[in-house]
């Protein structure tokens, strides 16, 4: 919790700069776990695990 | 708090592409930790929340069409009527990615109880942060993550955004919501 409130601080008072920082960590996950998906697609077996993970967050 | 357009994240984007087609059928609301996240929250996620207003089939299926012209489709199915009667009238939430894309998801939920109405009856936009896109109000989302959700996840959204609104969030506000909560989500 310290470290949410430390970076929440940071957030406040560096309104020009955090959005950049951010960026790079958001977009990342989301680029990484799209690409690694997109992997499992392409096989039989990685489908199948697909769908177990889609049913995991139906 | 203002931010450059070639700041948004992914998400955003995605998020600001979803809601220009939604706000043409409906009321909707964002949601939960993606309400977080654009304040600055440094954690990550695959998807965005959305709540839509009780709206009747015919009209879903219009907001599902638009959808799918503009380049989304929902993961569970393509058949609207399925979507609508089998999943959201249900209460069970539905998912959209842009077309052949796996992530970001938009998580949608139709509006269940008059705490959800009051959500989207009061629902915000936040110019600073993005002018586009409506978001359920900060005191809501802190109230429903504090006294409903309560993962350390959201207990640490929760922080974050008290900390980003620490000397405008109206507390008497935010223990009115919890009070609706507890009687309506949590029968207290």
């Amino acid at each position: 919790m310290e470290q949410v409130e430390k970076w929440a601080r940071y957030v406040k008072e560096h309104p020009n700069k955090w959005k950049k920082e951010l960026k790079l960590f958001v977009d990342s996950q989301i680029i990484i776990a799209n690409r690694f998906y997109k992997k499992l697609n392409e096989t039989e077996e990685g489908r199948k695990k697909l769908v177990k993970i889609m049913e995991l967050k139906c | 708090m203002k931010r450059e357009v070639s700041d948004k994240t992914i998400l955003e984007q995605f998020a600001e592409d979803f809601v220009k087609i939604v706000e043409k059928h409906c009321k909707y609301i964002i949601v939960s930790g993606f309400v977080a996240i654009i304040h600055g929250r440094s954690r990550g996620t695959e998807d965005i929340d959305m709540i839509i207003e009780k709206i009747p089939k015919e009209k879903f299926i219009e907001l599902h069409n638009a959808l799918i012209k503009a380049g989304f489709e929902c993961m569970q199915t393509n058949n609207p009527e399925e979507i609508y009667s089998g999943y959201l009238m249900n209460s069970t939430s539905v998912r959209y990615t842009r077309k052949g894309e796996f992530l970001p998801e938009m998580e949608i939920k139709l509006a269940k109880d008059e705490l959800d109405e009051m959500q989207i009856n009061t629902r915000i936009k936040i110019p600073d942060i993005n002018p586009i896109i409506y978001f359920s109000s900060i005191e809501t989302n802190i109230a429903f993550k504090e006294e409903y959700l309560r993962s350390d996840k959201d207990i640490e959204d929760a922080k974050h955004l008290r900390i980003i609104y620490e000397d405008e969030i109206d507390e008497h506000k935010i223990n009115e919501i919890k009070k609706q909560i507890r009687r309506l989500r949590m029968k207290k």
